[in-house]
């Protein structure tokens, strides 16, 4: 699991799309994670410190794995342009 | 797995299963070029929410869930999204003036 800086991956994303028009999927997951092991989540919340949570973003093409972790909410819009441009297969409202 | 057929309640349901366990619930998407389908799934690991679709009208929802999952998962389940929601109607209001400025 490669995982990224913000930009480098929303590239790579955009080559993953790309790459997959004639066949394949590309899968993309976001979850909720502190980035930290459980021991170092238990150790934090014995002393009381605040744990700082990030969106984690994880994109695959079935052979290619890619990630970032981050709190910028530009991504979410970058993700959903992307993703605008780039699933033009879907049908359009005949209405 | 079950597919639902609302959005809208697909929507009401996640953010339910996020709210419940924001640790364990993910939200993943699945997009297939060749054969023009998009498929939402969330799952907190016991129950999962599915949404399939092949038109292009939903990639709009589809990225206003986007950034509301989004919102959440960095600022916290109790995180404010009417901004991110809201922001669609502030659109509206904006424009709404402007039709009557021109007249």
């Amino acid at each position: 699991m490669v995982l990224l800086q913000a930009d480098p991956f929303l590239s790579e994303l955009t080559n993953m799309y790309e790459r997959s028009t004639e066949k394949g999927s590309v899968w993309v997951t976001m979850k909720r994670s502190s980035m930290k092991c459980q021991a170092r989540l238990k150790k934090m919340a014995n002393k009381g410190e605040e744990v700082e949570y990030r969106c984690l973003v994880r994109a695959t093409d079935g052979k290619k794995n890619i990630s970032t972790a981050t709190l910028l909410q530009v991504l979410a819009v970058f993700i959903a342009r992307v993703c605008n441009e780039i699933m033009t297969r879907l049908k359009k409202r005949l209405n | 797995m079950v597919y639902y057929d609302s959005w809208e309640e697909f929507v009401d349901r996640s953010l339910e299963l996020f709210r419940n366990d924001p640790i364990a619930t993910r939200y993943v998407m699945k997009y297939r070029h060749c054969d023009g389908k998009l498929v939402l799934k969330v799952t907190d690991n016991n129950d999962c929410l599915k949404f399939k679709t092949d038109q292009a009208q939903d990639i709009k929802k589809m990225e206003k869930l986007n950034n509301i999952f989004f919102a959440l998962m960095t600022r916290g389940p109790d995180a404010d999204i009417s901004e991110v929601s809201g922001k669609e109607q502030a659109d509206q209001q904006q424009s709404k003036k402007g039709r009557g400025r021109r007249q």
